[in-house]
């Protein structure tokens, strides 16, 4: 593996889930908790004869932000495509709980300096959601996390890196969507229904999932941006996903949960004027809603680059 | 006794009747309205006809095939279909509909399933699988095509045609066809009134169709970088050091794949380093990869010329007429059958990927329920026995040739390096070494005379896999290649059988070398190696002249 600073420079998008712990926390600082040496592997999948990682495809740790720790949970999307089983979802709760801890603790050894030093669990996603060979204990796993992000409503925030190769689909798209903030690069893609799902159930006249650019303008980094989906966009290197981390948790608490998309009644009532919206308006593209949210020169939109784009683009 | 005097044209009365038949349909000079194409269809093809619908596994004359599925089955039927490839559904839904009864191909990838249930189910009559050159030169002997439906990009009234850079296999089907006063009719893009380029001449063209929506055209030989694995790389590396510098090759072939795009994005990173520019691959024949940019506008390619053209490419290729083979109009012409030759003569070394090698080195795309043929690799992977010329790394292999004294006695021959990369275990662990090829169970259950093997162990002389590299010419025996065979194949049912004390033999004659061997360092072999990471960094490579279709375009 290489040393920090070349990790740095990376691609985020072509970074292993254990390159992505290491870099998005400050130098030096990563210590893997329940690593490939504890054998940690899924007991469901040798009945199936399939084959187990050791660290069950995800990756968990601590490391520092400033002195902020940070409990991180990162997903290889080289091991079934970064689906969510029974160990994997164990050791995502585990690094919530561990989190937990970590604030009690400050709160009571460091009364003073809790928000320079709150915890902040942070989540490098790639996924399509639930371990299909798990099904019962996958699903259970999501809702252990869902009920773990409520846990840490008030406390600490929880924050999404989106910008890996397998993108955050199924199950885990709704997790991601109720952490506090997300991040993403135009390279990474943030949905429920994955677009091969699509296109099997609803035809390719629906939708081409064979079709990248189609994929990228419904489901990429950009779009969500654009949506709000998205809290912050950027480059795809970790030395970026890592400032952006750095800047988020600069601020107080009460300045990043103003990120949520869900969570008052105010924005439920935002979410269901969208999708009266998307009623009414009726779009045949993405481009369509670019359009409608005041941005020119659609067509072009995917070709700029991140700076670009920033730019010029108009948010909903 | 009185005879009836012999008549000598009867094909050119026949050709004759079948225009006059065809008379309703034609407009202006040979133009056909697309609507009336399968009325034209069945004026002019007669039952047991030899047709041939142009297709390969990048251009389609998707138009025509899909008119000839809506022909009268009254009038036209039991057709005898003699082309490249059955790989769009129109090519086998003929056979459904009761139209065409028989088939002599050369390749049928995505509808090789279909293809292998017809002739289970005896809907389809098979000939045989031939590679490209085969086929050709069956049009000239016995399988000439009476009618031919070919494609375009644009044509004139009176039939000159412009293939763009996709002219793949149209000039030597039209000139067999024409030649022997068959019907050729051609869809296209568009009718203008001058066409930039005749590729066609008019005169050996009966018919020409606007078709209502563009050529179906495949982007088969485009890779994402992003998706190149470190064990590709590692067998890029392996190659590149223990073979192309090895052996000084100039000249080559890359099949299709991840693991030669792997190496082209290597050369201007790895083989820069090693200081091989210059000394190796400076003329491709091969497809117009995207994948070669880096390599291209970094300077190590001389020449290039093309099968086909690539979806996306045509501009790029353009700017860079040093490269590739541009006509006076500014773009380039393609010519499978001209490639294919050189595949043969011109090359020093083909290397590409395989499903399925055995115990003894042959190996097949086949499997037990898909009939997929051959396309050209067979050419490009053999050594062909005509060759005359000498070049270094021909002459290098064939001195090393450990059966070369057994079969020629002392005189100084040459060998064609013919490379399989392989993965010991490929998708879904499917072992990629095996004692016995499903060919073998293929060609019983589809009553084939010959198992489809796609290159012959005799033939094959480096087998690559991330164990290291097998130099299996150099052995002197089959036991010595079944030995060398079994020490690349890893943790396979054949690997297992290794027996490490003759694979220490193996390697102290060079005829197995390691990445160690070679000096390579394994934990160097990853994704930062990479010229370019992705289909972005190409387009940035390209200096934004390459055009990557929707389905690989990541933004």
């Amino acid at each position: 593996m290489s040393d920090w600073k070349s990790l740095e420079a990376k691609s985020f998008y072509g970074a292993s889930a254990r390159e992505r712990a290491i870099g998005i926390v400050d130098e030096g600082t990563f210590t893997e908790l329940a690593g490939p040496q504890n054998r940690m592997s899924s007991p469901h999948l040798p009945v199936l004869g399939e084959a187990v990682e050791w660290d069950d495809g995800c990756v968990t740790g601590v490391g520092l932000i400033g002195k902020h720790p940070v409990f991180v949970i990162s997903q290889e999307g080289r091991f079934i495509g970064g689906a969510v089983g029974e160990v994997h979802g164990a050791k995502m709760v585990g690094a919530f709980v561990l989190a937990r801890q970590m604030y009690d603790r400050i709160k009571e050894e460091h009364p003073d300096e809790l928000a320079e030093r709150l915890p902040a669990v942070v989540i490098s996603f790639e996924t399509g959601g639930v371990r299909l060979h798990e099904a019962n204990a996958g699903l259970l796993a999501h809702a252990e996390v869902m009920d773990q992000i409520q846990e840490s409503k008030g406390k600490f925030p929880v924050i999404s890196l989106i910008g890996s190769k397998v993108g955050c689909f199924g199950g885990m798209g709704f997790v991601a969507a109720a952490t506090d903030v997300i991040v993403m690069s135009d390279l990474g893609r943030l949905g429920l229904t994955g677009p091969e799902v699509i296109e099997q159930e609803m035809g390719k006249d629906e939708f081409d999932s064979a079709d990248r650019s189609l994929v990228y303008r419904t489901t990429g980094g950009k779009h969500k941006y654009i949506m709000r989906d998205a809290n912050y966009l950027v480059e795809d290197t970790l030395g970026d996903f890592h400032d952006q981390l750095t800047a988020i948790m600069d601020a107080p608490y009460d300045e990043i949960v103003k990120c949520r998309r869900i969570g008052s009644e105010e924005l439920v009532d935002e979410q269901l004027a969208l999708a009266e919206l998307s009623v009414e308006m009726a779009p045949k593209d993405a481009r369509d809603v670019w359009a409608y949210f005041g941005n020119e020169d659609v067509d072009q939109i995917p070709e700029m680059t991140t700076a670009e784009f920033l730019a010029v683009a108009k948010r909903r | 006794m009185t005879t009836e005097p012999k008549i000598w044209n009867t094909l050119e009365r026949d050709y004759r009747e079948r225009l006059e038949a065809a008379r309703p349909y034609v407009m202006d000079g040979k133009v056909v309205e697309a609507g009336d194409t399968v009325k034209l269809l069945e004026a002019v093809v007669r039952p047991g006809d030899k047709v041939n619908i142009e297709g390969d596994n990048q251009k389609q004359a998707d138009f025509l095939a899909q008119c000839l599925c809506e022909v009268d089955t009254d009038k036209v039927h039991d057709l005898h279909m003699v082309q490249s490839v059955l790989s769009i559904p129109a090519h086998l839904d003929i056979f459904d509909k009761g139209i065409a009864k028989k088939v002599d191909f050369s390749f049928s990838g995505p509808q090789a399933g279909r293809l292998a249930e017809y002739v289970r189910d005896g809907k389809i009559e098979l000939g045989a699988i031939h590679t490209y050159l085969e086929l050709y030169g069956r049009y000239f002997v016995d399988l000439t095509p009476r009618v031919a439906l070919c494609v375009g990009v644009s044509a004139d009234k009176n039939g000159n045609i412009y293939t763009g850079f996709n002219t793949e296999d149209t000039p030597v089907i039209a000139e067999a066809v024409k030649f022997r006063q068959g019907i050729v009719i051609v869809q296209v893009n568009e009718i203008v009134d001058e066409v930039p380029r005749v590729d066609i001449p008019g005169d050996w063209v009966d018919f020409v169709i606007q078709a209502p929506r563009p050529f179906y055209i495949e982007p088969l030989f485009t890779r994402d970088p992003a998706l190149i694995t470190d064990s590709q790389i590692l067998r890029a590396m392996m190659v590149i050091k223990g073979i192309y510098g090895e052996y000084g090759i100039q000249r080559l072939n890359h099949g299709i794949g991840f693991d030669t795009a792997a190496i082209e994005l290597l050369l201007p990173t790895y083989g820069e380093e090693l200081g091989l520019k210059g000394k190796i691959c400076s003329y491709f024949v091969t497809n117009p990869h995207p994948t070669l940019i880096p390599a291209i506008e970094s300077g190590w390619v001389k020449s290039m010329h093309c099968f086909g053209g690539e979806a996306g490419m045509a501009e790029y290729v353009q700017a860079r007429s040093d490269v590739f083979f541009i006509g006076p109009d500014g773009s380039m012409r393609s010519n499978r059958d001209f490639a294919q030759t050189a595949g043969h003569y011109a090359l020093d070394l083909f290397i590409g990927g395989t499903l399925q090698i055995d115990k003894y080195g042959n190996s097949s795309t086949a499997t037990a329920s898909r009939i997929a043929g051959f396309g050209g690799a067979p050419n490009m992977g053999c050594d062909a026995k005509g060759r005359r010329h000498a070049t270094p790394g021909w002459m290098k292999c064939g001195e090393e040739y450990g059966m070369h004294d057994e079969l020629v006695g002392d005189l100084p021959r040459g060998k064609r390096l013919v490379v399989q990369l392989q993965e010991t275990f490929r998708e879904k662990m499917a072992p990629g070494f095996v004692d016995k090829l499903d060919a073998v169970a293929l060609a019983e259950n589809a009553g084939l005379d010959l198992p489809p093997v796609m290159i012959y162990s005799d033939d094959l002389t480096h087998v690559v896999t991330e164990e290291g590299i097998a130099y299996l010419h150099k052995c002197t025996s089959m036991a010595d290649r079944m030995a060398a065979i079994r020490a690349v194949a890893g943790f396979t049912e054949v690997g297992m059988a290794e027996d490490p004390a003759e694979t220490a033999s193996l390697r102290e004659r060079g005829i197995f070398k390691t990445p160690a061997d070679l000096g390579i360092d394994v934990r160097r072999a990853n994704r930062d190696l990479l010229a370019a990471k992705s289909v972005k960094d190409l387009v940035n490579w390209s200096g934004g002249l390459y055009n990557p279709p929707a389905k690989f375009r990541n933004w």
